[in-house]
């Protein structure tokens, strides 16, 4: 049984009825590592039905926005970070503070039209974990002390099914693995797949490291086989 | 030097990428392998009875297989690239050089059957190519723990260049790298280095040339 | 998934002549099973019932319909030109829609970004105003008087120009467009694009060439357009959504798109749906 009390607040309790890709939670969703989305670069991400870009500025702010280009629909995690700017990789259109178009490189002199803008999703660090949602919860996502962010991985089973594994249910989960204490987020995915954000003790040897990771690496191919069987 | 090459051919990509970074210059003689099956004409079976490209000669000397033509590239121009001359890294090198035929074998199978419709079994393709990125993303992450941008050690060797095009292209073949952070950021610094080129499939990375003109958002701190 | 309508009658790329072989190769034209062969000396398509559909064998590649045409396959008459070089670049796959792989062939805009310091570069990325017209004669879109700055437009010139481009699209899955002609200024490089639906969301794309070069090696010819392709396919296998929309939505337009704008038009008005999307999504 995960220990969820001490350093989980409310807004990460899980709704009763288990979250599947499908539908957008109306909480915090874990969605990346900090680290792994460095200084001006994009990656893709996921929330519900939402296909994500998040990137960083060169001044380090952190956004999430949907992922597709109000031009010609081409995915924005694909793109190009200049400063305060993330760009379209296929005409080069940039889109400043809050998803707005402010450059079309085929009409340089021409102020784009309001018009033009990405739609934005809430974001929140914490704890160096990326967190997204349609609308920002009314509490901000949890801390964790004592635990730094340790690896991403993507797992080809229920977000319900993962969470069972690791002796708990919902989005936060407090467990043992490998012989560490570890937090597990739990991200619903598409297509019957869930992401794992892992967050390890502060101070960790290489050592124990690396022995959790082969121990999460095991855990998930347990878990593969599992469904592989009941599919 | 000549290099018998196919622009699209990631193995023949890995050969012109390494060549680039280390400042060599090839003789390029483009094979027709795709619509023509040039690598399996006679004066190409000749030259390499396994019909693959690509093929390196240099003054008498030729040599098949990509992963050893990068060694000898390296050791003639570039012995840095073979990585630290110790015997665990030598052996980490060829353990990448080993690993990198796997990519070829899925990855680069799966691409070839979804964009030159080559036969194949797609699905068991996917399934093994998923293995050896997981894998890859693994390893990636434990050299980031230690600091470390590379696959062995902290400065690029032909483990990476081998690597690298087969995972980069792996989208082609109808597989994702949106699950592996470490590989998206491997390929970020790989692609970042002095004198590195693309191939159709990867992108410049724009973000390292600066905007053209002033950005209206300097100009406007400029003003305040 | 669409029904086929107005795009049932019209003609489409299933083959390369060239490649045709006695035993026949299967492959899928709109959701539709057929098999593309050499019966007899002559190019032959037939459908999963084994029934005889009507066949073209023009520009290199073989063409079929699964209805009854009105109008025959259009003519491209540079290609008989004597002198010109005529170059099969060779089918490759995308997982896109036909009528978006199209589309980026009609786009200029997209030069600096996807065939960076090949076909353009930053920061000459403006894309002048050109002309664009549906015409109605032939009832094919039209786009003249294009023009564009490239550093390498075509392996046989030597350093940047500004590459003149016209723009056709002569069947709703075919477009073909004539640029700058290095050797031969006055006369056309001609580049086509042949698309074969094999679903809404797949297509073969067969890509054909009538150049004047005279000292390029032919494998040369065709790495480069091949080249050129590819940069695209990376960019067609990631928009969304998958089915090109025909009504004005989430896809905003500027004066650069005007040859897309009247592609999509052209297309709505023919009820050329196959591939697309009505509803704003």
């Amino acid at each position: 049984m995960g220990m969820m009390g001490a350093a989980c607040s409310d807004p990460c309790a899980s709704a009763p009825t288990p979250d599947t890709g499908d539908t957008v939670p109306t909480d915090w969703t874990p969605a990346a590592l900090s680290d792994d989305i460095p200084v001006a670069s994009a990656a893709p991400g996921q929330l519900g039905p939402h296909d994500l870009a998040i990137w960083r500025s060169a001044s380090g702010r952190i956004a999430a926005w949907a992922d597709r280009c109000p031009h010609r629909g081409m995915r924005l995690s694909h793109g190009f970070v200049r400063g305060e700017r993330l760009s379209c990789i296929y005409h080069g259109w940039g889109y400043g503070e809050g998803g707005q178009c402010v450059r079309i490189p085929a009409h340089p002199e021409l102020t784009p039209p309001e018009a033009i803008r990405v739609p934005v999703f809430s974001v929140a660090e914490a704890s160096g974990v990326i967190w997204v949602a349609e609308e920002a919860p009314d509490s901000p996502p949890p801390e964790f002390p004592g635990v730094v962010a340790f690896r991403s991985l993507q797992v080809s089973a229920a977000p319900e099914a993962l969470a069972a594994a690791l002796g708990g249910t919902g989005t936060v989960i407090e467990t043992v693995l490998g012989g560490a204490q570890v937090v597990a987020l739990i991200q619903p995915l598409r297509d019957g797949a869930a992401g794992l954000h892992l967050l390890a003790p502060e101070g960790s040897d290489p050592a124990a490291l690396d022995a959790l990771s082969a121990e999460v690496e095991a855990l998930r191919r347990r878990l593969e086989a599992a469904e592989e069987m009941t599919a | 030097m000549i290099l018998y090459d196919y622009i699209l051919s990631p193995s023949c990509y890995r050969v012109r990428l390494l060549a680039a970074l280390i400042g060599r210059r090839l003789d390029l003689r483009a094979v027709d392998l795709h619509p023509g099956q040039e690598h399996l004409s006679e004066p190409m079976l000749a030259l390499n009875p396994a019909g693959t490209i690509p093929v390196l000669t240099d003054d008498g000397l030729v040599l098949t297989e990509s992963t050893a033509i990068l060694t000898y590239l390296a050791a003639h121009d570039a012995p840095a690239w073979l990585g630290e001359d110790t015997p665990a890294m030598r052996a980490r090198v060829a353990q990448w050089l080993a690993f990198a035929q796997r990519l070829t074998d899925s990855a680069g199978a799966a691409r070839a059957h979804d964009m030159l419709l080559a036969p194949g079994d797609i699905d068991a393709l996917r399934g093994q190519a998923t293995q050896a990125l997981r894998e890859l993303e693994a390893a990636l992450s434990a050299a980031r723990r230690r600091g470390e941008s590379f696959l062995a050690g902290n400065r690029p060797t032909i483990a990476d260049i081998a690597c690298f095009p087969h995972v980069a292209l792996a989208p082609d073949g109808g597989l994702p790298l949106d699950p592996y952070p470490s590989i998206r950021l491997w390929m970020r610094a790989i692609r970042a280095l002095d004198g590195f080129i693309e191939m159709p499939g990867i992108h410049r990375l724009h973000e390292l040339k600066p905007e053209p003109g002033p950005m209206p958002e300097v100009i406007r701190k400029e003003q305040a | 998934m669409s029904e086929l309508g107005a795009m049932r009658d019209q003609w489409y790329p299933v083959g390369m002549t060239k490649q045709l072989t006695a035993q026949g190769r299967d492959t899928l034209l709109m959701g539709e099973p057929i098999r593309v062969a050499l019966a007899g000396g002559a190019p032959s398509v037939t459908d999963g019932t084994g029934r005889a559909l009507p066949v073209i064998d023009r520009f290199g590649h073989v063409w079929t319909s699964l209805g009854q045409p009105e109008k025959d396959l259009f003519t491209i008459p540079e290609v008989d030109q004597p002198g010109r070089r005529l170059v099969d670049v060779g089918v490759c796959r995308v997982r896109c829609s036909p009528l978006r792989a199209v589309e980026n062939f009609l786009d200029i805009a997209h030069f600096p970004f996807v065939h960076t310091d090949i076909l353009g570069s930053e920061p000459h990325t403006e894309v002048a105003r050109y002309e664009v017209e549906i015409r109605d004669d032939v009832d094919e879109v039209w786009a003249t008087k294009v023009k564009f700055f490239q550093p390498q437009a075509a392996k046989s010139a030597e350093g940047g120009i500004t590459t003149d481009y016209m723009y056709r699209v002569c069947a709703p899955t075919c477009s073909v467009l004539y640029k700058t002609c290095p050797p031969k200024p006055g006369e056309w490089d001609v580049i086509a694009l042949f698309v074969q639906p094999l679903t809404e969301t797949l297509c073969d794309v067969w890509p054909y060439m009538a150049l004047y070069d005279d000292d390029a090696e032919m494998t040369d010819l065709i790495h480069f357009q091949q080249m050129i392709f590819v940069q695209d396919r990376s960019v067609l296998e990631n928009q969304l959504p998958a089915l090109l929309p025909l009504d004005p939505g989430r896809e905003i337009p500027t004066r650069a798109d005007m040859t897309s704008i009247a592609y999509r038009r052209w297309l709505k008005r023919h009820g050329f749906t196959y591939g697309a999307q009505l509803v704003a999504a």
